[in-house]
């Protein structure tokens, strides 16, 4: 199974507006009974839509800055 | 007081050289605090309360636009000082929003003591002047990169300066990088997504994998 990078989803500071859900361009989100997550985690493209769409600030994508190495 | 206030004083690299008797005296009206990761310590715009002495851990010092943009003016750890200014000022006000980034532990200062002990104590005095004098070098070039260079420009140097040290420290958010090069997200995004476009990064799950340092460096003159 591919271990996915995944945007993470803050349940206490969500307010389970639905906004990330509408938005994700992957459709990688919905709503469950605690609130938001990823469904598809192989649809994710970890684009950061849901980052930088959500009101609360509850979903955050983080990144590394590294060279590249020589593939 | 206690010796182990002084002692965690002479750790404070701000005060390696201040003598004993100066150490006692700062000691006796130093206050320890701790914070947890994304405390607010101080807001901007409210009373100076007190200046504050970093032990342990790191915090990010900003501003607030009133449509909710942040500019950071600097990020400080261990030894470092912040809030310094406001008690020398007629109405002494918080200069920017501090907010620990890591746990933290300071040492706090009453601003009324601390300006007491600055006229007090010459070597205290110099101590603080030089750290001033640091201080307004690091806005006189924050400044310069704010006014005379582009968000490319800006954006290129904080990625060869972040991706320099060969080890991974940090994750960024894309939040984060806009509020350091003081500018706004979407911007950001754009510019990221332009460097992708011209082969100068890669944009990865979680990584922002840099690739031709030649053209980055041209870039960060812009």
């Amino acid at each position: 199974m591919q271990n996915w990078a995944l945007p993470e989803i803050n349940l206490l500071l969500c307010d389970r507006c639905g906004l990330c859900v509408a938005e994700c361009p992957a459709s990688a989100v919905e709503m469950g009974a605690q609130g938001p997550f990823i469904a598809r985690p192989a649809d994710c493209t970890y684009c950061a839509q849901c980052d930088a769409i959500c009101p609360r600030g509850a979903i955050t994508c983080t990144y590394e800055i590294v060279w590249a190495t020589d593939d | 007081m206690s010796m182990d206030t002084r002692q965690a004083l002479r750790c404070i690299s701000l005060f390696a050289g201040l003598s004993d008797e100066v150490l006692d005296r700062l000691a006796h009206v130093a206050v320890r605090r701790l914070y947890p990761p994304g405390e607010t310590i101080i807001v901007e715009g409210e009373p100076c309360q007190a200046v504050y002495f970093i032990a342990r851990g790191h915090v990010r010092v900003y501003r607030l636009s009133p449509g909710g943009r942040q500019q950071v003016l600097a990020r400080m750890g261990p030894g470092q000082a912040f809030n310094t200014v406001p008690p020398f000022q007629p109405q002494p006000l918080n200069h920017a929003t501090v907010e620990a980034l890591t746990p933290v532990t300071l040492y706090a200062i009453p601003g009324d003591d601390f300006r007491r002990l600055v006229s007090e104590c010459p070597e205290l005095a110099l101590a603080i002047l030089r750290d001033f004098a640091h201080r307004l070098d690091h806005l006189t070039n924050l400044v310069e990169d704010l006014s005379l260079h582009t968000v490319r420009g800006r954006l290129a140097r904080f990625l060869l300066e972040h991706a320099e040290a060969g080890q991974v420290t940090r994750r960024w958010t894309q939040d984060e990088i806009a509020a350091e090069l003081g500018t706004v997200r979407d911007v950001l995004g754009r510019t990221l997504r332009a460097f992708a476009d011209a082969g100068l990064l890669r944009l990865e799950r979680q990584r922002i994998v840099l690739l031709d340092r030649r053209a980055l460096e041209a870039e960060a003159q812009r």
